[in-house]
């Protein structure tokens, strides 16, 4: 395809900006993201076993809201209910804080029955590992808020803008060569040339994921915004949302109807799914709502794991279901559908696999991105030894290195000490806090530091070791029980542990090659080091 | 491809982006406006406005990215006002 020569230029530019203002925060947004996909197995992962109950069984649900709300206040106000999951405790409501937002100290009551169907119960301090990975995913790590919002989510959704943009100029400048080189990598002839081919080939294949990825970041961030311009543009006196027609009122907590109403409603009016979630709000106040997370696995769902019913607890009048296939609800379907393709909430374990791997090629897309610029920007003087790179491409090879491999390295750190620390403090989640931030930052001083160069060998190797000791952790767990370290050992979470061992394997790879590359590549690049060094 | 120096496209990177961010913002506001309207379903379509608030940011994404084919920012500023009159005129006359 033929493309004028000056149209191809200014989109290269953009294409090349683009990527060089957002590539960063959103490799941190894209490998976070691939974690999130995973949110619930690395909570179990890092959740003691013991402060799981055993579950009850569906006869018994009401039996245990009647001992539970007649001996505990708080959960008469408002409680959670798991059903078809032998991973939570099958009641749990909270002493301290609430479902909303993100706190340090929230404390749940866990609450099941004995095998003389009488309450058990115990209170435990919430465990926000998988909470964080999935705010690193939205905000990047940029703390601080604006109005409810962190301001990193802000700075993530403008972020998306960029990369739609860096999306739409990527294509227009790969097209007069696409249909000639897609499959083609060229490892011999330079490596620029092989990063450059793989770039395309990795952008070009999830290239609907990430235009969907990008379209939703926007509006997740921005819909607030977007409802009010479209009311006063465009909807004027007519009302966004139909006004609810229910009345303020208080009722007693005794007219709560017990649970099979609520699977008979599921049944109804989304034949196929099954309750894992059964949530009620504000129950002691005059606006209670029940909200329903109901799973199929062969549907897309609204939510990351599940599909919503928002309904009263005490009428029974369902306000909004996202599962609903009545004639009316067809925007409400489509709409749907935009969220599914976010969060993979779609195809069961295969689609979350493939979501974890379209996340990490997304990563690979914006790291690779800046070594194409880098590149492009190299100072070439095949002669001599140790040019100097220009200041611009020093720094950002040290910003790619450091802040990539800090949040990788980060994250992995904080599950290790999250394992370790468990038995020696009270609570757990201040040091998950301080676990990343500092990884991160002397991850990027280090770089800054030392350069480029050397800084990516020794952190490739720091990220290949957190990695192992993840897996180490859970091993030394299982072996020497008297250290007090928790163990879970069950399909899911040793599944965490293989991952953190491949992710382990393909670090010492990378180490490997970096260094070789440093030592003996080409001299006249911002990888190069001066001579081998026997310290590395 | 050779291409005459008066058909080049300038860059005007400043007043392509902001027209097409501005202008180009209230266009696709306009003619979300127009499907919300006239589109299937009509104004009162049971959660239609949650559908609009998706179609906004994508047609407005679209146009910012495709913006910079203007060949001038004058022309950019020219071309999107126009627009905007034509589909809010159509909006405000027909609703």
């Amino acid at each position: 395809m033929k493309i004028r020569s000056d149209v191809l230029r200014i989109y290269q530019l953009i294409h090349s900006w683009t990527g060089i203002f957002a590539g960063i925060i959103l490799f941190i947004g894209f490998f976070a993201g691939s974690l999130t996909m995973f949110k619930d197995q690395i909570a179990q992962w890092a959740t003691p076993p013991h402060h799981v109950l055993a579950p009850v069984k569906f006869t018994q649900l009401d039996s245990l809201i009647s001992q539970a709300t007649s001996s505990h206040d708080k959960a008469r106000s408002g409680f959670s209910l798991y059903l078809n999951d032998t991973t939570r405790s099958p009641m749990m409501w909270y002493e301290k804080g609430t479902a909303r937002g993100l706190a340090l100290d929230k404390q749940r009551q866990h609450a099941s029955l004995n095998a003389q169907g009488q309450l058990i119960t115990h209170r435990a301090e919430q465990g926000v590992l998988a909470e964080l990975i999935d705010q690193l995913h939205r905000s990047a790590g940029i703390a601080g808020a604006i109005g409810y919002r962190i301001a990193g989510e802000y700075v993530l959704g403008t972020a998306a803008i960029v990369y739609f943009l860096a999306i739409v100029s990527g294509i227009i400048f790969l097209l007069p060569s696409l249909t000639k080189n897609f499959f083609a990598i060229r490892k011999d002839k330079s490596e620029k040339r092989f990063w450059l081919d793989t770039h395309n080939l990795v952008g070009i294949t999830s290239l609907p994921f990430h235009l969907v990825i990008s379209l939703t970041v926007v509006v997740f961030t921005f819909n607030s915004q977007i409802y009010a311009s479209l009311g006063t543009a465009v909807y004027g006196d007519q009302p966004l949302f139909p006004r609810s027609n229910t009345v303020a009122h208080v009722y007693p907590f005794t007219e709560l109807p017990p649970v099979a109403k609520f699977q008979a409603i599921v049944d109804e009016q989304a034949p196929g799914y099954i309750i894992k979630e059964l949530r009620f709000v504000g129950l002691d106040t005059a606006w209670p709502f029940a909200q329903l997370g109901i799973y199929n696995p062969t549907a897309l769902m609204r939510g990351p794991t599940t599909d919503y019913i928002f309904m009263h607890p005490f009428t029974l009048e369902v306000s909004n279901n996202s599962a609903s296939t009545a004639d009316d609800a067809i925007w409400n379907r489509i709409v749907a559908s935009f969220y599914a393709l976010h969060f993979g909430s779609f195809g069961g374990d295969i689609g979350r696999w493939s979501y974890f791997i379209l996340g990490l090629g997304g990563a690979f897309l914006f790291y690779s991105g800046n070594l194409l610029w880098l590149e492009k920007r190299r100072v070439k003087q095949q002669s001599a030894e140790n040019v100097k790179q220009t200041r611009a491409c020093r720094l950002m090879a040290a910003a790619t290195v450091g802040m990539c491999l800090g949040s990788i390295a980060g994250v992995a750190i904080t599950m290790v000490v999250a394992k370790w620390l468990y038995p020696l403090v009270d609570n757990i989640n201040h040091a998950y806090l301080y676990s990343y931030y500092g990884v991160f930052f002397s991850f990027v001083f280090y770089s800054f530091y030392k350069g480029a160069a050397k800084a990516a060998i020794t952190l490739l190797k720091v990220c290949m070791f957190s990695c192992f000791a993840i897996t180490a952790t859970s091993l030394v767990a299982m072996l020497l029980p008297q250290l007090g370290l928790y163990v879970v050992i069950n399909f899911t979470s040793i599944g965490v542990d293989i991952v953190a061992l491949l992710a382990g394997f393909a670090f010492m790879y990378f180490y490997k090659i970096t260094k070789h590359r440093a030592l003996y590549g080409p001299k006249d690049s911002v990888w190069a080091l001066p001579k081998p060094l026997s310290t590395i | 491809m050779r291409i005459k120096k008066s058909n080049r496209i300038a860059p005007d990177w400043w007043t392509k982006t902001i027209a097409a961010t501005l202008l180009g913002y209230l266009l696709a506001l306009g003619l979300v406006g127009l499907f919300a309207w006239f589109g299937p379903g009509g104004i009162d379509a049971k959660s239609k406005v949650q559908f609009n608030v998706w179609l906004t940011p994508l047609i407005w994404l679209l146009i910012v990215s495709f913006s910079f084919l203007f060949k001038s920012g004058l022309r950019a500023f020219l071309w999107l006002s126009a627009s905007n009159c034509v589909v809010y005129g159509a909006l405000y006359l027909f609703k």
